[in-house]
């Protein structure tokens, strides 16, 4: 393919038509046949991104690059699916003259069309996507690689949002001193770090969210919603909340208006698909999906693949994380082996309606004082090395007004995104410290159970109106309380025990990295277990049983999961006796605290 | 044409107002032009007058004479279908020949009158087969060949006699009676009912010629149904079933069909103007010769004549929607009687024909919408529950519905009550994923089933609604099961104790905010009538709600008496209730009364209360542990055999509700009278009054109540003995009586067997048998006591290999103990 005839890059709706082309030439009944299936295209896109290492070239979209990029050229977006608005008909092909012409890939034929010519119809997928919540700013893929084509034009707008991200640095830092001094009032504390008032500024996000919690508070950079069209796709490829990177041709036109609306009437407007409507295409850019692919946390980090530690250093990487929990925590070792663990919390598999994997914690023994101290580092180590992270400071006032759960409004026939939309692998805290005697609401109780359900099932309903709908979720919860939270029974409950005060450790950036790749990846290992060692777990889980009845499968589950998450911490696959046996002893010491 | 006037005129009438309808849909639906349309409509116009043979001919003319004369014989519902009858090939082809355009088409339409054999445009499809066929099907089908008039023939009388607008086809009769001209109809729904309309319509006028109204056939239950999300481009004009929910409708919009114009110069009222495909040609001159007067006319609104239309929203069931999938929608076009025939929330199930038309705003993308033909409810994931109790009235419904299925159906559930083990099986099938719990479950099947409810001539009244209690340790899936039976049941209610108030469970007095009535809202209990009201935390109610319950469970009515209302609802409802134990933990120190703590007057009302304990047990530990074990590490496969489904359980027990009414046998009645005085002996034990559960003549009843569930599980309509002994066991077993020591009321933990598996029953029954021979062989009464491990090697001697543990001797030697067989302290045993 060398040579060709069309820049991919900057013309890929030439590179289709002419595979089209070709395609219907050599074929022998054309386009009738075709059906809407690639013809080659899709390949000869393939390759170019993944073979030839195009992909790097091809410019990011984002809120910043959206004015910028050419329409009709070839960008990448990175997003989670938000709403699934279903199925589009459209005319795939039709006859100009003697000649077969496609509109796969583009919203607006090449040439204008003939009422009277020969038509197929195709369909198509429409997916919404959002930027992923709640992803922290320093996983934002390194600008230079998608300033190498329109360099002048987006280097204003990256500084500007480097300055930005500088900006909600300083202000978190901001309100870090602000609770020290102040002892933060908890109706401060609802905003904390997430300035809301500016969100309601951006229109494309406030028609998506709801008024008091919006989706994306903190990413006005990139807060670029975009409506992907999927061709030639399995359904169950693209699932809802999951991210993907999407390769496709944008159009995207910011002069244009809602095509004439008042000329149509009421009927039409009642079929009309809702999207066109709501979604205009003056707001929402269009992704003709040529290629996509999931991403997982670890495709966050903006380490290369190439220098991973390796599995001799794991051992290394986890001592020093493990320092900088300690030291985070106010030098508490178990609290910081425990954190450890439930970093690592994935769920990995579901039976009936157990999610076999989940391990939420549950800090005790905060109050007004320490939350300050260490409520606030926690949450900036928490911030620093996981990839998507949310605090939910949670108050009475936040239970009754916010909207936590997706929400469907039939009147614009789209998923009102909640708080609890949120990705594979998010991180969720739910700060309880400040909540305080009152009255909840019917949807303060709504709410209260949702957040139950995500902890014990990891299970988010979704609102249907007419039905509510389960939606799995994968979600590590850490909950700080002063004592034992009961609105939110948590898998482990552990009281810290600081015995210093919060270190002010300058964080080495090479350590930092280090830290991001081992908990990214090492959390998706498989694991398994031997036969005789089974035998070892249950046999100590039947004599723990006879001494002590009230443990139960729940119990017994959880030590599992920590035998698991342990032996994976070594960067191990296989439980072995030393790790259960750490397990126990953790086990015993939280106990003995608990007393 | 001139030659064919009248019938060109009856088809331009009926059709054109139609076409009204599609104003956008004809207009921007991308036709192949002007040409192709007119050509297809007069193929239509064609077929229309070619169809009749030659004796229909001259009626079919009459009727057309009639026709003329406005707005009676004016189809009412004009359709989605004929309207767009012109523009069906442009849409239809994609998927047949249509490279070979237009050319070869023009001359069939113009001599289609003369040429016998016409064919819908585009295929090979012959009108005057299909019209024959159409003919034959109406006429001669026959449910069961026994019956003299054909069933659409009934029909047909039927609706000219109540002056009706449509006739119903089943399309399974369709394809049972001619399979070919079932999928005529679903490829080519368009042209197949425009000709099913005029075999109709002439039919009619044969029956009754001065019937002025016009019949519709709508079709309904195709064989197959599709799924909202399968839809693609090639199911186009075709007749698709579709499932799902409606979450909106629109406001009803009114279509005109014929415009009046009037001429503001003189006065001149115009003939009224048909739509002729959304375009209404406003007549530029006044049509009276004197007046002549240019851009006069004026639209009179209230002489023009228009038609309901609405636009539903239809989405996916939750049951349809794959894993991490969103439901899709598809908007249904609804005409005339079909408007508001659903509202939001109703679950329906749609015939129509699946059409796309262009959008404006983009020329090049389709929005699709289903042309509705039929719409009917449905709730078929619980037990019907006007089906359920109803027997007078209710259940003929199904049946009518859809006979050969529901024979069919039938069939099938009589079969499998006659499995030998049909009471294991559908005791595995509930709940299965919760494990063990086998008598609770058999208990909760009872309650599913229910007894015969009984109105003595006297007024008096027995309900034949089983109550259960269940009380248990914290964990032991309870809840679960409580969730399950909510699940299966009709009319099913899940209440919290600690939200629920005495009035939210039963009724109150609630003033309409809008017109200042008083008004009575029914609560949980009146509102599960004739369904199971589940009640969690059922210890954590306020007593003054519990106290509620009273009447509901034995009277099985709700009584008011508040603001001027004075009323007595039915609440006819089983109550399955679930309660911790006291202290929340079981004591095995106290008596089952003190822990259960509740009422006596609330709990005789039970008909059986479970104690679901928690129990120290090595096996089930392991066997615990090893699930566990097995949930991390391995991936667990549900291996569920042998188990009936939901739908088959619902179906199942509905059945049995419905057509099941068992009776006591002679031999079961004497059972029962046996039974009983042994019960109240039992419990009248001396010095133990307040400490056990007293037998009462409640608890006969509910015996009973008991036994006839027992025997329609069966689908029997006898009660034996057996169902009447199953009925004793559960009693027993459900309050764990074998394991109480009745002296001081307490229950003896190691003798507990619920929660143990049938199996291991079995063992300990053989253990007991066993260690009673060894006594009676060995132990004089009165005679010098035993040690423990002497009758244990004793018993390894007998029983030659088996192991047997001092444990499980123990277990026996308790029981024993509790029969008065011996006398059992520490290590030494005593026959007395």
């Amino acid at each position: 393919m060398v040579g060709m005839p069309y820049d991919l890059l900057a013309n890929p709706l030439g590179a289709v038509r002419l595979t089209f082309q070709k395609a219907v030439d050599s074929g022998h009944s054309g386009a009738a046949t075709l059906d809407g299936r690639d013809w080659g295209a899709a390949d000869l896109f393939r390759q170019f991104l993944f073979d030839d290492g195009g992909l790097s070239q091809v410019p990011i979209l984002n809120a910043a690059s959206v004015r910028t990029i050419p329409p009709n050229s070839l960008v990448r977006f990175r997003g989670m699916i938000q709403d699934m608005l279903g199925n589009e008909f459209y005319v795939g092909a039709y006859k100009d003259g003697g000649r077969w012409r496609t509109n796969k890939f583009t919203d607006v034929s090449q040439v204008p069309m003939d009422l009277s010519s020969d038509k197929r119809v195709w369909e198509r997928r429409l997916l919404y996507c959002a930027p992923v919540p709640w992803l922290n700013s320093w996983t934002e893929p390194s600008s230079e690689v998608l300033l190498n084509r329109c360099a002048s034009s987006t280097s204003p707008q990256t500084e500007k949002r480097q300055r930005d991200d500088d900006e909600t640095i300083d202000h978190m830092d901001m309100e870090v001193l602000d609770h020290v001094f102040q002892g933060s009032p908890p109706a401060k504390k609802i905003r904390g770090g997430h300035p809301s008032p500016s969100s309601h500024s951006h229109e494309c996000m406030a028609e998506g969210t709801c008024s008091s919690t919006s989706m994306v508070p903190d990413f006005e950079s990139s807060s670029l919603p975009c409506l992907v069209k999927i061709y030639d796709s399995a359904e169950d490829d693209l699932k809802l909340n999951d991210i993907f990177e999407f390769i496709g041709v944008l159009t995207f036109d910011p002069e244009a208006t809602a095509a004439d609306k008042g000329d149509s009437d009421e009927l039409e407007n009642g079929f009309c698909e809702e999207e066109s409507v709501h979604l205009p295409p003056s707001k929402v850019p269009r992704l003709h999906c040529l290629e996509h692919r999931k991403l997982g946390v670890h495709d966050f980090l903006s380490i290369s693949p190439v220098m991973e530690p390796k599995p001799n250093q794991v051992k290394e990487i986890r001592e020093t994380l493990l320092g900088h929990l300690t030291a985070v925590l106010g030098n508490d070792g178990l609290a910081a082996e425990f954190m450890l663990l439930h970093f690592l919390s994935k769920v990995h598999a579901r039976v009936d309606t157990l999610a076999v994997g989940k391990l939420s914690l549950n800090l005790t023994c905060f109050n007004k004082e320490n939350t300050s101290v260490f409520g606030n580092s926690l949450n900036l180590a928490v911030k620093n090395l996981l990839p998507i992270t949310h605090s939910i400071p949670l108050s009475v006032d936040y239970l009754n007004t916010s909207t936590l759960a997706p929400r469907k409004d039939y009147e614009t026939n789209r998923l009102m995104s909640g708080v609890l939309q949120l990705a594979e692998g998010s991180h969720l805290t739910i700060d309880e410290t400040h909540i305080q005697a009152g009255t909840l609401t019917s949807v303060g109780v709504e709410n209260t159970r949702l957040l139950k359900n995500v902890m014990e099932l990891q299970k988010v309903e979704y609102d249907f109106k007419y039905y509510k709908m389960e939606m799995t979720t994968d979600v590590q919860l850490l909950v700080l309380s002063e004592g034992k939270s009961n609105i939110f029974p948590a898998d482990i409950v552990l009281p810290l025990r600081p015995s210093s005060v919060g270190s002010t450790e300058m964080l080495d950036s090479e350590a930092l990295k280090a830290w991001r790749w081992y908990l990214a990846s090492l959390r998706s290992l498989p694991h398994t277990i031997e036969p005789q060692m089974q035998k070892v777990v249950e046999d100590d889980m039947v004599a723990a049983r006879q001494a002590n009845r009230t443990l139960g499968s729940q119990d017994f589950s959880r030590w599992l999961t920590m035998g698991r998450l342990m032996s994976l911490s070594f960067g191990e696959t296989c439980l072995s006796l030393e790790h259960w046996q750490m397990v126990k002893e953790l086990e015993r010491l939280r106990m003995e605290r608990l007393q | 044409m001139a030659s064919d006037s009248p019938p060109a005129n009856i088809h331009d009438r009926p059709s054109s107002p139609d076409d009204s309808i599609s104003s956008p849909i004809g207009n921007t639906f991308s036709s192949p032009g002007g040409a192709a349309t007119r050509r297809g409509r007069r193929g239509r116009s064609s077929a229309a007058d070619a169809t009749p043979t030659p004796p229909q001919n001259s009626r079919f003319a009459a009727d057309a004479a009639t026709t003329p004369t406005p707005p009676t014989s004016r189809r009412p519902r004009g359709g989605g279908r004929r309207r767009n009858t012109p523009s069906t090939p442009a849409a239809a082809t994609p998927s047949s020949a249509d490279e070979a355009p237009q050319s070869s088409e023009g001359g069939e339409g113009d001599d289609a009158n003369e040429a016998p054999p016409m064919f819908v445009w585009g295929t090979n499809i012959s009108v005057q087969d299909v019209n024959a066929s159409i003919l034959r099907f109406l006429r001669h089908y026959r449910e069961n060949p026994a019956e003299t008039e054909g069933k659409y023939m009934r029909a047909i009388h039927y609706v000219i006699e109540v002056e009706g607008e449509s006739l119903e086809v089943d399309a399974h009769n369709v394809f049972d009676y001619d399979t070919d001209l079932y999928t005529k109809m679903v490829r080519y729904p368009l042209e197949v009912l425009a000709i099913f309309d005029i075999v109709l319509m002439d039919m009619v006028s044969r029956i009754n010629p001065l019937f002025e109204k016009h019949i519709q056939a709508r079709i309904f239950n195709l064989k197959a149904s599709t799924c909202m999300r399968n839809l693609n481009p090639s199911d186009i004009e075709k007749m698709v079933l579709l499932k799902g929910m409606i979450i909106r409708s629109s406001s009803i919009i009114p279509e005109i069909r014929e415009a009046m114009f009037r001429c503001l110069v003189c006065g001149y009222y115009s003939d009224p103007i048909v739509v002729d495909r959304g375009r209404i040609s406003e007549p530029t001159v006044c049509g009276k010769q004197e007046c002549l007067a240019k851009n006069s006319m004026t639209l009179v609104h209230n002489r023009c004549r228009f038609a309901d239309k609405q636009i539903v929203r239809l989405q996916e069931t939750p049951d349809e929607i794959p894993d991490g999938g969103t439901p899709h929608t598809v908007s249904l076009l609804m005409h005339d009687k079909l408007v508001d025939a659903g509202k939001p929330g109703d679950r329906v199930e749609v015939t129509g024909i699946y059409r796309a038309m262009s959008v404006r705003v983009g020329p090049m993308h389709r929005t699709t919408y289903i042309d509705c033909l039929h719409i009917r409810k449905t709730d078929k994931s619980r037990m019907q529950a006007a089906d359920l109790m109803d027997t007078e009235n209710g259940s003929s419904r199904n049946e009518e519905d859809n006979p050969a299925d529901h024979e069919d159906k039938v069939e099938k559930l009589r079969e499998l009550s006659k499995h030998p083990d049909i009471y294991e099986k559908l005791t595995r099938s509930l709940a299965p994923n919760i494990w063990e719990l086998e008598d609770v479950k058999k208990g909760l099947l009872c309650q599913l089933f229910g007894g015969n409810a009984l109105t003595l001539a006297s007024g008096a009244s027995f309900r034949g609604d089983i109550n259960i209690l269940l009380v248990g340790d914290p964990g032991t899936s309870k809840s679960q099961l409580l969730t399950y039976i909510h699940k299966l049941s009709p009319r099913g209610i899940y209440t919290s104790g600690r939200g629920s108030s005495a009035v939210g469970l039963t009724a109150y007095v609630a003033k309409d905010p809008e017109t200042g009535e008083t008004v009575l809202e029914s609560g949980a209990l009146v509102l599960s009538d004739k369904g199971i009201c589940c009640i969690d935390e059922f210890d954590k109610m306020s007593d003054s709600a519990r106290s509620m319950l009273h009447e509901v469970m034995e009277q099985q009515t709700v009584s008011i008496a508040k603001a001027g209302i004075i009323a007595s609802l039915n609440a006819r409802t089983s109550v399955l209730a679930c309660a911790n134990p006291s202290g929340s933990r079981y004591n095995p120190r106290l008596s089952v009364i003190d822990n259960i703590h509740l009422p006596p007057t609330l709990l005789s009302r039970f008909d059986l209360i479970y104690l679901i304990l928690d129990k120290a047990d090595e096996q089930t530990d392991r066997r615990l542990a090893r699930h566990i074990v097995a949930l991390h590490f391995e991936n667990p496969e549900s291996s569920q055999e042998d188990v009936l489904d939901l739908q088959t359980l619902t179906e199942y027990v509905s059945y049995a509700r419905n057509h099941i009414h068992p009776q006591l046998s002679d031999e079961a009645a004497e059972e029962l009278t046996r039974g009983y005085v042994e019960m109240r002996r039992r419990g009248n034990f001396p010095g133990s009054s307040k400490k056990v559960i007293t037998a009462t003549p409640r608890q006969i009843e509910s015996l009973i109540r008991l036994s006839e569930a027992l025997a329609r599980i069966r689908f029997s309509e006898l009660v034996e003995k057996k169902d009447v002994m199953e009925a004793f066991r559960l009693l027993e077993v459900a309050l764990q009586q074998s394991a109480t020591d009745h002296s001081t009321g307490t229950i003896d933990m190691d003798l507990i067997t619920t929660g143990v598996s049938a199996s291991e029953r079995m063992r300990r029954e053989n253990m007991l048998s066993a260690t009673r021979n060894v006594i009676m062989e060995k132990l004089q009464i009165g005679g010098p006591s035993s040690r423990l491990l002497e009758l244990l090697d004793e018993l390894k001697k007998q029983s030659s290999g088996a192991e047997i543990h001092l444990n499980d001797l123990r277990n026996s030697l308790h029981t024993l103990a509790s029969e008065g067989f011996v006398s059992f302290h520490g290590d030494t045993v005593k026959r007395i």
